[in-house]
């Protein structure tokens, strides 16, 4: 059978490499001038007040395709906590307190709160400058766990009760759809960025939707993210396999 | 009306995130409830939008309406096909739902309502992936419905072999997903579109006089390579039988009842739009592409199909064959080939969902879906023995039923030799269904011996999926089986039925042809062929055991499902390399 797979591999990956390369022959040369997509994504954007075209796209050209992501992100997180849970033949140990070298403690407590704002300042300036709720949330979430790192990891559990998490994530994908529904409602079309004022254009409440669209992706993937990372964690620290049963 | 078509995907997303957000503050059978409510609405909106798609809607998701024919934004198509298989989903959710109802043992600590909050996102991504105009969208739609199904096949963590199984499905799915993004990056590169439609025309544009080169043909192959991936064509059907086996019963009804014929929905819908033009592929190398593949698929998922004693995989490899007779069905691009396949999908989707629910019951009474094990046993289970065997004439295409009728029409359309392959497919698959129904539910024919082989996977020794083995068939379990075979049943009889999806599928795809669909004298003849056919197969097989005992020159062929990630990934590039082969002649003709 080994030699069955690496003879197909050969073969198969030969064939696939091949067809790619000539493939490449044909794409438009680096650098063209010609950005049919690009140029209409900006003309839109700017017609809408947003100053981050990105944003445009993200939250208001193709918002449809971003609650989709945004649900791919849920939908895993969700499934992660169903698969991650605790199996019948395991069972939770208290972790113990780990000695933490001193500088490593002080960075990290220092850290923490700069890392914090940065992400929720990446999330509010999602609509105005590169960044935004997916970007955002990331670090945000991420910024907690450096009191893992800083601390231990009963500090950390006191700081991010999970199911207030588990229920912001779900909260912030309904805040969205309820956002997209809003348009339908109204009589336009499903996540219409046509009920808000535009704004001032390169000021925090421009862009009509885009801000608050944004700003629930950045709760939903700061949530999301401390989720799935509390689950990975709880199997690497928490849920021990049970040893001769 | 067309302003409500996205809110096929938002009514169960919302209903998932709520489910989340509450579902651990209600009690179990609120939540189970609001899966109904949710998943019923979805239901009845995908009716009544389907109701009136003709003419077919198109909505700008965004209200991004072209302007000067271009359009920033998302387009999504309400025709016949897409608001059917929005219509087929969502109510085979219903039923998958209203089958599990208070069934699993226990929902994970503190997440009730988990298992029903997956099963709403997967029904709302199957909905985004059905209605999706614009290829981007339906990636990301073809995402979404992976990592639901992904969650909800590996869903019984304590059994090792479920969780090994959903890693399967997510390696070689995710490989698939990837070759079609990869796909729609060269698609974007040449024609700097993301609607199907405008691609089709880009690509049109840019080829000239000159025809499809290199990187159309690329972009084909990989994009094809994702949606043959989830329609479990040979070779990429690996992952079918493996996840089958392992995932919960209501799941398999979904998986095998509509999400794999997504796949091949995705396919009709790719090619008739994408590359039916003169700058895509010649419709004679995607008919040689999905005929070969497509046969490929009946023969070598039937012949599997037969030598399988585990009762849920035994189930999956005729799902795979049956994919394989869609494939050639829609190969043959004639709209009478389109309109039977379509009826095809809508039977088979009722059929098979009532197999899997009465191979659930088995597994929930007895611990095990191993037909020697349990030679004679569910004697007791009278109604359940009468769905199995009626589920497996359905299956063999036993006039009126719905599987029949598209049958017929299909085998009409591909004519000569082909059909031959559509009886015999068919035949042998139900054969194996009537047997498994003659030895496990009448106790006919002596015990079947275990074949000293490593290739057996016996199905036997598994855990019930409700709290304990039940004692009592619920009466849910019984009536959703029932239910879903008098609804395949009436898709064969129902006055003008077979007329109504032909319209709609023509209106959306064919170039506008007509094609009138009814029964004809052959095709009730070829139906009860094939019929007879699979009764005398299950016959034979029950009072000849040795027929069932896998001869030496299968063995390579059941080798080949190693359970082996590496193996699959291999066969997926192997197969990537193959579709590329069977469609080089036009591009290199061009």
């Amino acid at each position: 059978m080994n030699r069955l797979r690496l003879v197909l591999l050969a073969v198969g990956g030969t064939g696939l490499a091949a067809l790619l390369v000539a493939a490449c022959l044909g794409l438009p040369g680096f650098g063209g001038r010609s950005h049919p997509y690009g140029a209409r994504a900006v003309h839109a954007s700017l017609t809408r007040h947003t100053a981050n075209t990105i944003a445009s796209v993200n939250f208001d050209q193709r918002a449809y395709d971003t609650l989709g992501e945004m649900s791919i992100l849920f939908a895993a997180v969700l499934g992660c906590v169903v698969l991650l849970r605790q199996a019948r033949d395991e069972h939770r140990a208290q972790p113990q307190p780990a000695e933490v070298a001193r500088p490593v403690r002080r960075y990290a407590l220092i850290v923490l709160p700069v890392a914090l704002v940065t992400g929720l300042y990446v999330v509010a300036h999602g609509q105005l400058s590169p960044g935004g709720g997916f970007q955002g949330g990331v670090v945000a979430a991420t910024a907690l766990h450096l009191l893992y790192l800083g601390a231990d990891y009963r500090a950390l559990e006191r700081v991010r009760p999970l199911a207030v998490f588990e229920t912001s994530d779900a909260l912030a994908v309904s805040t969205y759809l309820v956002l997209g529904a809003a348009g339908v409602l109204a009589g336009t079309s499903f996540l219409a960025n046509t009920l808000l004022p535009y704004g001032t254009f390169n000021t925090l409440s421009s862009g009509g939707t885009v801000p608050l669209l944004n700003a629930a992706v950045g709760m939903e993937v700061a949530s999301a993210v401390v989720v799935l990372l509390a689950n990975f964690l709880d199997q690497a620290v928490e849920i021990e396999e049970e040893h001769g049963s | 009306m067309h302003h409500l078509l996205p809110l096929l995907v938002a009514v169960p997303l919302l209903g998932a995130a709520l489910l989340v957000a509450v579902g651990h503050r209600l009690p179990r059978i609120a939540a189970e409830i609001t899966g109904f409510v949710v998943s019923g609405a979805t239901a009845a909106l995908a009716l009544v939008l389907l109701l009136n798609s003709s003419p077919p809607m198109v909505e700008w998701v965004g209200g991004w309406l072209p302007v000067g024919g271009e359009s920033v934004g998302i387009v999504v198509v309400g025709d016949g096909p897409a608001l059917g298989m929005a219509a087929l989903v969502s109510l085979l959710t219903l039923a998958a739902l209203a089958y599990s109802w208070r069934y699993f043992e226990e929902p994970p600590r503190g997440h009730r309502g988990a298992f029903t909050a997956l099963m709403l996102a997967f029904q709302g991504a199957m909905c985004g992936f059905a209605i999706a105009g614009d290829l981007f969208n339906a990636f990301v739609f073809f995402e979404l419905m992976s990592v639901t199904a992904y969650a909800l096949t590996g869903y019984r963590i304590d059994d090792a072999k479920a969780v090994q199984g959903a890693l399967t499905f997510g390696v070689v799915n995710s490989l698939g997903a990837y070759a079609m993004l990869l796909g729609i990056g060269l698609l974007y590169a040449r024609t700097g579109e993301l609607s199907m439609a405008k691609i089709g025309r880009g690509l049109d544009a840019a080829a000239g006089h000159g025809g499809p080169d290199a990187l159309v043909l690329a972009s084909f192959v990989l994009v094809l390579t994702g949606l043959l991936v989830k329609a479990a064509a040979v070779p990429f059907h690996f992952w079918l039988p493996d996840a089958h086996a392992v995932a919960p019963t209501p799941v398999c009804m979904l998986l095998s009842g509509v999400m794999v014929e997504l796949g091949v929905y995705g396919v009709w819908r790719v090619y008739g739009t994408v590359f039916a033009g003169p700058g895509g592929i010649p419709a004679a190398d995607l008919t040689r592409a999905l005929v070969t593949l497509g046969t490929l698929t009946a023969a070598t998922a039937a012949v599997m199909c037969w030598y399988q004693r585990h009762i849920k995989r035994l189930l999956a490899y005729s799902t795979v064959a049956h994919t394989g007779l869609f494939l050639v069905g829609i190969g043959v691009l004639t709209p009478e080939g389109d309109d039977g396949v379509a009826l095809y999908i809508i039977g088979h989707a009722g059929v098979k969902a009532a197999l899997f629910a009465c191979a659930g019951v088995l597994l929930d009474r007895y611990g095990s879906v191993d037909e020697h094990t349990l030679h004679g046993r569910a004697r007791e289970l009278r109604t359940t023995a009468v769905l199995f065997a009626v589920g497996a004439l359905g299956l063999a295409g036993l006039p009126p039923f719905g599987v029949a009728l598209g049958k017929a029409v299909t085998e009409e359309a591909v004519g000569g030799p082909l059909t031959a392959v559509y009886v015999a497919a068919s035949a042998i698959t139900a054969g194996a269904v009537l047997r498994v129904t003659a030895r496990v539910f009448l106790g006919l024919g002596p015990r079947p011996q275990d074949a000293d082989s490593d290739l057996e996977t016996s199905g036997a020794g598994e855990e019930p999926e409700t709290a304990g083995l039940l004692s009592r068939i619920p009466d849910t379990m019984t009536t959703v089986p029932a239910l879903l075979l008098a609804a395949a049943f009436a898709v064969g009889v129902g006055p003008g039925f077979g007329d109504l999806v032909a319209r709609s599928v023509n209106e959306a795809g064919s170039g506008g042809a007509h094609a009138s669909v009814h029964w004809t004298l052959p095709g009730v003849l070829l139906g009860l062929a094939s019929t007879a056919l699979a009764v005398a197969l299950g016959g034979l097989a029950v009072t000849r055991p040795h027929w069932t005992t896998a001869p030496d020159w299968a063995r390579p062929l059941r080798r080949l499902q190693s359970g082996h990630v590496g193996d699959y990934v291999a066969w997926l590039l192997m197969g990537a390399t193959v579709l590329g082969a069977l469609a080089l002649p036009g591009v290199l003709g061009g």
